[in-house]
């Protein structure tokens, strides 16, 4: 290739090459290579996130994400993260509702050694009382400082907690405190044998490495641990919703706020792809209708709608939330007012061609630039493959995205973003006396 | 030289303007900067917030186009645009797809160019501004850094946040900014970055067609390169927020230049205790051994002047004593007895095997070199750096940390419940309440 060629952007090739190999224990591979930088993204995803929870150990996924840390029969508290990042490594892990995933960007070289840990702590993973509780009390702080002293994080676990009844949706993938305090180290040892295992694990390495080399040190480090085989699948529905359900939260604030979920899909559905266009349709950027009207006069300090747009979807029906932080003396009612009224427009309207081609061109954007990430093209494929089953389908991501018409559009907001699917929950601000009146946060 | 350490060419165009550019053939992307090298630090005494304002502004409208044109126009091609200013600099940033190289520069050009300042952009501006910081209350963590920052340094250049805050914002009007870009944004003293999928011969064509005709203003104003003559006293402050259930802590004392010949064994020690997550010192101690704090990083921020060292936590709220006490202790500790062969030794082969992990995307390589040219790293600089890392001897990195280490001049900022933790703070020493601004 010459320098000419590799400097054209017409002549480049978003499509992510994916060699897929299944292992005899039921592990999943995907090797994506790619030599320009010599690095590797390890990825190591377990189908199992806060959906798997039950309540009375809610929080259990990410605590026990914590506790891989904490050592295995050869390796003490933290050791994992300390020798990988001697070698240059950045280690991470995040639990969602659908998943865990551990992941170790690192030299090429080094990869070896990454699985050689990884397979250490799936299945020499030793953990007791002492440091089974300071872990806890790491959660715990974690806990207050996303949820309790965050501005919206309690106003966003009542959106969930309302707007799911029966779907396991409807708890923080954090756990609720009480559940937290009550939970014992036995739970967790219970919870890493039933969910911990190559049967329910997807392993992607995406860099400079060979497809087969890969997969021989994979099989090498983890090929012979055992496997009770794939957990059966948790399916569970969140039945229609007949009637819009309101909360109020009252806390410590300086502005009013909103925030209104409306259930939509999950990633495997189709109405995903309108559905995140029609996002930024109304508030991406700051040519959006939301804002122009309410963001650029001042009367709102944020109004969004978002959604996790693929691959960050969840597994299951998801919920599309629009937030209105209003403006310090704005009421709030008014600006409700006039953002039903901004989505009745569009119900009635739909979006100008000009709105969904610019949206259609930030999507391009937005993916041209994070391929460039080999944690990003990682993360892709095997986010595609645990919630949809289908990992190729990221290469048709912006075909899918390009197919989407004006009508897709308008029926997608007509269908989804109606009052009677509608959860709203509003902050209301109150003094730190009538707060403390209230009872404890938590 | 590993083939993906970018190569940095660079030209002067027609108009006196630095031009810098990578050739990047990754993805087909374009990262384009222009910097003018002055920032908050150049806000005016009792106008914090000036420098940004005026960057914001830029975007709000030109000669040609209304902020609704701009931002319809550059969104229409799925690029962003980003205009603020920072310590030492105020950056306009444009990045998109490298099809539309062409449009982005020339767009960028009339942005930084030709400002139409429009006046009845301004107020909704200062409403927006005003409605931001408010909400920035809500938020103990910006509530401690922007408490800190003040407290730390007073009426010193550093000592404001770059939004500025409540109080200064009403002091600020539209010809302040206009004073700001006049005075700092002239070729003389600005830089523009190219990284992207384009030859080096293309990017020198559309930056020269695009800047040449631009006389900018001046002269810039003094750059701010020394340390203030006076701090905030150290010892323990307490910002009571009964609302909260953890109290957020900061401690810090001076820092060092980014020109200290002492940078890169600070970075190693820093690195050691407390910039190098679970390899750290402070994570170790706080979070591993007694489980009080989910995170707990230290920052040296090196600047054109002397910027802070910061180390940053927080625990819920009955901890706050133990934890301040803690941190002073590990601090001390590393002062004392220096870091070991083997901590300096991971040290440096993380950053020589991260290196690499930073210059995947055009924008990482972008703003590395910026930072380049804004501190006069040398041209060579990515092809030295790991040399740079794998010299710096135990002895140097022992020095570095007894010279540079203050465990006790250091600054305590505690925004938490006094119900909860004052009684036992004053346990370590006298402690000043303070009021939030």
């Amino acid at each position: 290739m010459t320098l000419t060629r590799k400097l054209d952007p017409a002549a480049w090739q978003p499509e992510i090459e994916i060699v897929s190999y299944r292992l005899d224990n039921g592990l999943q591979l995907f090797v994506l290579p790619d030599a320009r930088v010599p690095m590797v993204s390890l990825q190591l995803h377990y189908h199992v996130g806060s959906r798997y929870e039950l309540q009375g150990i809610t929080g259990i996924s990410h605590l026990f994400e914590h506790l891989m840390f904490r050592g295995s029969e050869t390796l003490g508290p933290e050791e994992f993260s300390r020798i990988l990042q001697a070698k240059g490594g950045e280690i991470n892990a995040f639990t969602t509702r659908d998943h865990t995933s551990y992941f170790e960007n690192l030299p090429a070289e080094h990869l070896e050694l990454g699985l050689k840990l990884e397979a250490d702590r799936l299945a020499n993973l030793k953990l007791n009382e002492e440091n089974f509780q300071t872990e806890l009390q790491v959660v715990i702080s974690e806990r207050k400082l996303r949820s309790v002293d965050s501005p919206f994080g309690l106003l966003l676990e009542q959106l969930f907690a309302t707007a799911y009844t029966q779907h396991p949706y409807q708890w923080p993938v954090i756990g609720w405190d009480q559940d937290l305090k009550r939970m014992g180290l036995r739970e967790c040892l219970s919870y890493y044998r039933t969910y911990y295992h190559p049967g329910n694990l997807s392993v992607v390495i995406a860099g400079d490495v060979k497809p087969d080399a890969a997969r021989d040190l994979v099989d090498r480090h983890l090929g012979q641990i055992p496997s009770p085989g794939a957990p059966l699948p948790l399916k569970v529905k969140e039945p229609p919703q007949r009637g819009e359900r309101r909360a109020v939260l009252k806390k410590v604030a300086q502005v009013e706020a909103l925030f209104a979920g409306f259930h939509i899909v999950g990633m495997d559905h189709p109405d995903i792809y309108p559905l995140a266009l029609l996002s930024i349709i109304l508030s991406g950027g700051k040519s959006s209708r939301f804002y122009q009207e309410f963001v650029r006069p001042g009367r709102a300090v944020e109004m969004e709608a978002e959604i996790a747009p693929p691959p960050w979807t969840s597994e299951d029906a998801d919920l599309m939330v629009l937030t209105a932080i209003a403006a310090p003396g704005q009421p709030l009612p008014q600006l409700e007012e006039d953002l039903w009224a901004a989505l009745a427009r569009f119900h009635q309207d739909g979006a100008r061609p000009e709105e969904l081609a610019r949206a259609k061109k930030l999507l391009r954007a937005q993916a041209a630039r994070g391929l460039a990430q080999n944690f990003y093209r990682g993360l892709l494929v095997g986010l595609f493959h645990l919630k949809t089953g289908d990992a190729g389908r990221v290469n048709q991501l912006l075909k899918l995205y390009e197919a989407v018409t004006l009508e897709d559009l308008q029926r997608v907001a007509q269908q989804y973003l109606r009052q009677d699917n509608r959860t709203t929950v509003t902050l209301k601000p109150v003094s730190p006396e009538e707060s403390q009146a209230l009872g404890e946060m938590v | 030289m590993a083939g993906y350490v970018p190569e940095i060419q660079q030209a002067v165009l027609p108009g006196g303007l630095r031009f810098l550019g990578v050739e990047y053939d990754r993805v087909p992307w374009v990262s384009i900067t222009f910097m003018a090298k002055r920032g908050s630090e150049a806000d005016p005494p009792g106008k914090a917030g000036v420098a940004d304002c005026a960057a914001e502004m830029l975007t709000l409208g030109t000669g040609k186009r209304s902020q609704l044109e701009l931002a319809t126009d550059i969104e229409a091609r799925g690029a962003s645009l980003s205009s603020r200013s920072g310590w030492d600099a105020t950056i306009v940033g444009l990045e998109g797809l490298a099809e539309d190289f062409p449009e982005l520069m020339a767009t960028l050009a009339e942005i930084v160019q030709t400002p139409a300042f429009p006046a009845e952009e301004f107020p909704l501006l200062q409403e927006r501004r005003r409605a931001e910081l408010a909400h920035l209350l809500d938020d103990p963590r910006e509530v401690a850094n922007r408490r800190f920052t003040r407290l730390f340094f007073g009426d010193a250049p550093y000592g404001h946040p770059p939004t500025g805050d409540l109080e200064t914002l009403k002091n600020i009007g539209l010809t302040d900014l206009q004073d700001f870009y006049r005075r700092e944004f002239t070729p003389a003293d600005s830089t523009l970055v190219v990284v992207g999928m384009s030859s080096f011969a293309r990017m020198t064509e559309e930056a020269g067609k695009a800047w040449q005709g631009w006389q900018g203003g001046g002269p810039a104003s003094a750059p701010y390169t020394r340390a203030p003559e006076r701090l905030c006293s150290p010892g323990l402050y307490l910002l009571d927020r009964p609302d909260l259930t953890q109290s957020e802590i900061r401690l810090g004392h001076l820092g060092l230049p980014r020109s200290h010949p002492d940078y890169f064994a600070l970075r190693l020690v820093n690195y050691i205790l407390g910039e190098g997550g679970f390899s750290s010192r402070l994570m170790s101690r706080i979070r591993s051994d007694l489980g009080c704090t989910y995170g707990i990083r230290s920052t040296f921020h090196f600047r054109r002047a002397p910027g802070p060292f910061v180390i940053s936590t927080f625990t819920p709220a009955a901890q706050t004593a133990l934890v301040v006490k803690e941190i002073k202790a590990v601090v001390q500790e590393v002062k004392e007895a220096g870091v070991t062969e083997q901590e300096l030794a991971e040290a440096q082969s993380y950053y020589v095997g991260h290196f690499p992990l930073g210059l995947e995307t055009a924008r990482q390589i972008g703003s590395r070199v910026v930072s380049m040219d804004l501190y006069d790293l040398g041209w060579d600089y990515l092809q030295q750096y790991r040399q740079r890392i794998q010299e710096v001897t135990p002895d140097a990195a022992r020095e570095a940390a007894r010279k540079h280490l203050q465990p006790d001049s250091l600054t305590a900022l505690v925004v938490g419940p006094a119900a909860l933790c004052a009684k036992d703070l004053e346990a370590l020493g006298p402690v000043e309440i303070i009021a939030q601004n």
